[in-house]
């Protein structure tokens, strides 16, 4: 039974760093029909950002609660300023070709910013540690135990995520968003600057990215370049099975998922090498039998 | 119209900017150290090194290449060829045997390789290893543990050497892991073990030996759970360990999953021991969380306390190469070395051709090589291509940095 | 999806006509340019002799003394200048070209610290060359009529050898040993900008179009004599072990992304785990290598590999577009873990399937040299009829009554089953023929490399194969295949830069998207 609470804890931790890389991931993709394989790599550059302001800017005696505000301004500098470039240097130019070209370029912005990170940050071949900018011990109730920095993720990241859907239901630019991603040949017409929703899309989503990154950084105490790579993964399968689309949805799919690998690694068949495998057993079925995913809307014939 | 060919020379200028750093970075090894004072009339030879360049392994890829570069500058400095200047070709293998075997396949072509320092991966020396059997090329590997390299499948009941030109410098999983567990049942009073391994070659080959020596030593196994190489949470997997109340965790794996894990062992309150070998021997194990007690068992004497060996570490930092020797530069040093020195005798009674027949005279000279003055001690080959060394050392992260508690010979039983 | 939709390009204007003097000036500007890129060809590159010998061809030559040294890019530069003084629609090609040789040997150059004058000399003048060309008014197309039968064969003939070399010396240049010529891979870029502008000028001229013409109308006879070439490969200078191990594994993984290609660029159905189907016909040809022969145990590899691309070509029933994108991939990740933990005792796990025994024709190992070729050789040719086939393959299905069904769903799968195509029955079939595919080159991958194991089919060897299939061409028969050969042959000339490698294949695949996202091949 108390295994049973602890991985529930677990569960939940995950999902909500993973959940908030998915944001960015399902808001790219209501907008433009883009799946951003670059978006994982726009979280590590935000742990980078950190990681050097840390390293090499801040004194080395500074309070965590003066870091702390330093550190994630830092690494959501880096990630908007990398996902702005990303948007118009390599995306805005392939608005109108084929679906696939700007996919395979999003996979070429991802190698590329993965290694120029490696080749160019000092002592990024190697995971490197994290500043530990937050309370460095854990709450223990009863034989529950889990990290002050755990407990951070899990309350800030769906209050992020609701203060995104606040804004993209309440404010002008939401509403711009919400339009694009509905008809961006209406929308366009209506007079709404596509260009610059989709960029605000982007900034969006390398904000929540870069706070994400904090929240990973000091939770786990490292970061590597890879990071990106396969939280990405997580964060777009969360992405799919929430409903792609839908900011609701995308919290959910990442508590699930996180909820998925934490249990099937202690219950199920084959244990905790067979987890990530119950993941995507988990996504297959769902989208066979909703195909939108839990509270995404069913696509129809799109022009 | 004006912006599309702007775009266009931008990009040719990027692409121009991209590739001066590359010759930039090129040029660098390019410098003949002090050749000059050297008879070089008789032309260049080359060592090959196959290593795993970039991606998660580069960091213990480029130790290995800049400790090869190492070897290959001091050789040439003493002159240890005569007639030759050597030089050193660095190929990445990504990790992946495809990869490595062309690369092994490209030195086996060229008459002036005369042998490889390499593969780190397992996996990849299998693929080499058929590609170059035929062409006698020596390789000498700093890095596979795989017993089956040398002695083939049935290695421990039946063993049989597969390859004639085939060496390594670095003991086997059967050496490492029988070692590490009669540290912790003998020494630390260990009676509950946990492992965990992360799929790759090495941690699942070093368990498996772990745990056949556990068993014999009366210990318990009391489980073995397996993670992703690329993951970074292991609370459930730990969560799970936990609940089986074990007093020390094995981990066959590298210090890049060892550190965050023996810190989320801590965060999760399962405070037992980590214990591993020599992945985890180096100081990011205790920068990414290691903490104060866990334990790796590594192949040779402390660095530090051989004399050889702490001058191979000043040599290296006064090279001033951007990264660090890693885990296995001092074997990939010893390694060339075996290399170079072989070939000056090769070299002494006739010219270098590359005809099979000097390089079966060169795998010859390898075979017969010893000394006991390498970075990590004794170097030399048994009947089957593995390293005579069978010295090992047990370190403990002790106020913040590994500290050797002991040392000895491992003795099969 | 909407798969393809041309890129729109938009021709400039015609620059306006300046009067008198100036006009002159102008008009002089092309045939300056050319006699500046003879003369930059023939100063000086190098500021010094550099250690390790001369800078690629000698860098320092002196024109005077020895002209019938003019070799390598220097050579190069002189045929694109005379090619841009004597033939006007040339010289945009021949700009680009010049452009790129000079970059590319200034950018090293510099890094060594011995620049000198020939450079920039003609880097100044391959621009002037390109202004000049760019102001010229756009001229018609040129039509070449299609010669008798005879004089064609003869023309393809002369086409595809001419070509053969160009691979030959493309895989060659810059030589094979970075340690003893360290300068390889300025040379090999240096090539590739030649190549390209060799190209861009036979193009300019409609050359390639008349060949292509011909090609086409003496269909049967022109994929004969592409195929002698590409067997005649080890024939040549490239015919080393280490290119015919390269070549084969481009073989492997061509017919793979042309499974691939029926699979996303004929049915439309993004595949993320591709890679898995090439894993699975390794596996199944590994466990039964030391039991069967050769081509039984390819047909099982195929055949199981096949099953599986049924499997999982099913969710498509119920799953779209990029959902199903995420499915595959799912896939992909279970075959991954599986294979990893060595699922059933057959994938070896961790230590993956070792001493997987060549293949063996009449008592004759494929890993052995014979008479003057090296090893890999008959790997190379095997898996050069195996790409055939598979090209054979794909172009006879574009062209069924399945192939108009995938077309269809590619274009509107709701229209494609209104109008009364069985959309479930072809998208299962393009998964099976595809998966079909992979799976026999698995089998070839795996006795090749005498060893499978896990780590040769993760998420980003799908990418590549992805990566291939759109940079050649989607839909087009020889699109995978220069994708595929584009993708292995570029890291393997690119080790020179080898911390930088990686890097560089990002930016290619970013920049070949930007500039020619229909790719290399393209269907229209």
């Amino acid at each position: 039974m108390a295994t049973l609470a602890q991985q529930i804890v677990n569960g939940l931790v995950l999902g909500a760093l993973i959940g908030l890389i998915a944001l960015g991931y399902t808001m790219v993709y209501g907008i433009i029909k883009l799946i951003n394989f670059a978006h994982g790599e726009v979280f590590m550059v935000g742990a980078f950002g950190a990681h050097f302001t840390s390293a090499y800017l801040l004194p080395d005696a500074m309070p965590w609660y003066a870091a702390l505000p330093v550190l994630c301004v830092a690494a959501v500098a880096v990630s908007v300023t990398v996902a702005v470039l990303m948007e118009r240097l390599a995306y805005r130019p392939l608005r109108d070709a084929h679906s696939l070209a700007p996919l395979i370029t999003a996979l070429g912005v991802s190698i590329l910013l993965q290694e120029v990170v490696r080749v160019f940050y000092p002592g990024a071949t190697a995971p490197l540690p994290f500043p530990r900018v937050f309370v460095d011990s854990q709450l223990t109730a009863g034989s529950l135990i889990v990290q002050w920095t755990g407990v951070l993720a899990v309350a800030v990241s769906p209050l992020l995520a609701a203060a995104l859907h606040w804004y993209v239901e309440r404010s002008r630019l939401g509403r711009a968003m919400r339009a694009v991603a509905e008809d961006p040949d209406t929308a366009r017409l209506m007079g709404i600057d596509l260009n610059r929703v989709i960029l605000a899309t982007f900034v969006l989503g390398a904000v929540l990215a870069g706070l994400g990154a904090v929240l990973y950084g000091i939770h786990y105490g490292q970061i590597d370049t890879t990071m990106g790579f396969q939280n990405g993964i997580f964060a777009f399968t969360a992405a799919v099975l929430g409903g792609i689309g839908s900011i609701r949805g995308a919290m959910l799919g990442a508590f699930c998922i996180g909820m998925v690998k934490s249990l099937a690694g202690q219950y199920a068949w084959g244990g905790a090498q067979y987890d990530y495998v119950w993941v995507f057993v988990l996504l297959i079925l769902v989208l066979m039998f909703r195909p939108q995913g839990f509270l995404g809307r069913l696509e129809r014939v799109r022009a | 119209m004006r912006t599309k060919s702007g775009a266009a020379l931008s990009g040719l200028l990027a692409i121009g900017v991209v590739l001066g750093t590359g010759a930039c970075g090129a040029s660098k090894t390019e410098s003949p150290g002090a050749a000059g004072s050297c008879d070089t009339s008789k032309g260049t030879l080359v060592v090959g090194v196959i290593a795993p360049m970039s991606g998660k392994l580069s960091a213990i890829g480029l130790g290995i290449r800049n400790s090869v570069q190492l070897a290959v500058e001091q050789a040439n400095e003493k002159c240890a060829v005569k007639g030759y200047q050597l030089k050193m070709d660095a190929q990445d293998d990504e990790a992946n045997p495809d990869k490595g075997a062309a690369a092994a396949q490209r030195f086996a072509d060229d008459a002036n390789v005369v042998g490889i320092v390499g593969s780190y991966n397992s996996g990849v020396a299998r693929a080499i290893q058929p590609k170059i059997a035929s062409t006698k090329l020596v390789q000498i590997s700093p890095g596979n543990t795989d017993p089956a390299l040398t002695r083939g499948a049935e290695y421990a009941t039946a063993p049989k050497r597969q390859h004639e030109n085939y060496f390594r410098v670095v003991g086997t999983d059967d050496l490492q892991g029988p070692y590490n567990a009669r540290f912790l049942v003998q020494d630390e009073g260990k009676k509950r073990i946990a492992i965990i391994t992360d799929g790759k070659a090495v941690a699942e080959n070093m368990a498996t030996e772990f745990t056949k020596e556990i068993e014999k030593l009366g210990a318990t196994i009391v489980g073995r759970e397996k993670v992703n190489e690329n993951d970074s949470d292991f609370s459930s997997v730990l969560t799970k360990i936990k609940s089986l109340k074990p007093d020390a965790i094995f981990t066959g794996c590298d210090y890049s999953i060892s550190g965050p894990l023996a810190k989320q062992a801590k965060d999760l309150g399962l405070n037992v021991p980590v214990s591993g070998n020599d992945g985890i021997f180096d100081p990011q194990f205790i920068a990414l969380g290691g903490r104060e007690g866990d334990i790796a068992a590594s192949v040779g004497a402390p660095i530090d306390k051989l004399p050889t060996g702490s001058a191979f570490v000043e040599a290296y930092k006064k090279k001033n190469f951007p990264e660090g020797y890693g885990g296995f530069g001092s074997f990939a040093f010893d390694a060339a070395n075996v290399i170079i020195s072989s070939i000056g005798k090769v070299t002494a009674s006739a010219a270098w051709t590359g005809a099979p027949e000097q390089r079966t005279a060169l795998v010859k000279e390898v075979q017969a090589y010893s000394t006991d003055q390498g970075a990590n001690g004794v170097v030399g080959f048994d009947e089957y291509g593995d390293s005579k060394n069978k010295l090992f050392t047990v370190y403990k992260v002790t106020s913040g940095a590994w500290k050797d508690v002991k040392s000895g010979q491992f003795e099969a039983k | 999806m909407t798969l393809d939709r041309p890129p729109v390009r938009h021709r400039k204007p015609a620059a306006p006509e300046l009067p008198g003097p100036a006009a002159v000036l102008l008009r002089l500007r092309a045939p300056a340019a050319a006699v500046l890129v003879l003369a930059g060809a023939l100063l000086p590159w190098a500021s010094v002799v550099l250690p390790g010998g001369a800078y690629p061809d000698l860098a320092t030559l002196q024109f005077f003394d020895a002209p019938h040294l003019v070799t390598g890019f220097r050579l190069h530069l002189v045929l694109l200048g005379l090619a841009a003084a004597l033939l006007p629609r040339a010289r945009k090609p021949a700009a680009i070209g010049v452009i790129a040789i000079a970059l590319v040997h200034m950018a090293f150059l510099t890094g060594l610290g011995a620049l000198s004058i020939g450079g920039p000399v003609t880097l100044a003048a391959g621009a002037l060359l390109l202004w000049a060309a760019r102001a010229e008014p756009p001229r018609p197309r040129m039509e070449l009529k299609t010669p008798p039968p005879a004089v064609a064969w003869l023309v393809l003939l002369v086409a595809f050898a001419a070509l053969l070399w160009l691979v030959s010396a493309t895989l060659t240049a810059g030589g094979q040993s970075r340690a003893t010529n360290p300068y390889g891979g300025a040379e090999f870029l240096a090539f590739l900008g030649f190549g390209l502008a060799v190209a861009g000028v036979l193009s300019a001229y409609g050359v390639l179009a008349w060949i292509s013409a011909m090609s086409e109308r003496h269909r049967i006879f022109s994929i004969a004599v592409l195929l002698g070439c590409a067997l005649m490969l080890p024939f040549t200078q490239a015919g080393t072990g280490y290119w015919m191990t390269v070549a084969s594994s481009i073989g492997v993984y061509a017919a793979t992304a042309i499974g691939l290609n029926i699979v996303v660029g004929l049915a439309g159905l993004l595949d993320l785990g591709y890679v898995a189907f090439l894993g699975i016909g390794a596996f199944t040809a590994a466990n039964l290598a030391h039991a069967v022969p050769f081509p039984v145990a390819a047909l099982a590899g195929a055949v199981t590999a096949g099953v599986f691309g049924v499997v999982v070509g099913s969710p498509t029933l119920r799953v779209r577009g990029d959902y199903l994108a995420i499915v595959t991939l799912a896939f992909g990740e279970i075959f991954f873990r599986a294979a990893q933990n060595d699922i059933g005792g057959l994938t070896g796990g961790a230590n993956s399937i070792p001493g997987i025994p060549p293949i063996n024709v009449l008592g004759l190992a494929f890993n052995e040299p014979v008479g003057g070729l090296p090893g890999g050789s008959r790997y190379y040719m095997i898996s050069v009829l195996m790409v055939a086939g598979a090209m054979a393959v794909l172009a006879n299905l574009r062209r069924s009554r399945t192939g108009r069904a995938w077309l269809a769903i590619r274009e509107d799968e709701d229209v494609a089953r209104a109008m009364g195509v069985r959309t479930g029955r072809a998208k299962i079939v393009a998964f099976l023929v595809g998966a079909t595919l992979a799976g026999l080159a698995g089998a070839v991958f795996a006795h090749k490399l005498g060893t499978v194991g896990y780590e040769s089919f993760d998420f980003s060897e799908s990418v590549t194969l992805l990566a291939a299939v759109v940079l050649g061409g989607m839909g087009t028969v020889p699109g995978a295949v220069v994708g595929a050969s584009l993708l292995f042959v570029l890291p393997e000339k690119l080790r020179e830069f080898s911390d930088y490698r990686l890097m560089l294949f990002g930016l290619a695949l970013i920049l070949i998207m930007r500039f020619r996202p229909q790719g290399l091949v393209s269907s229209s």
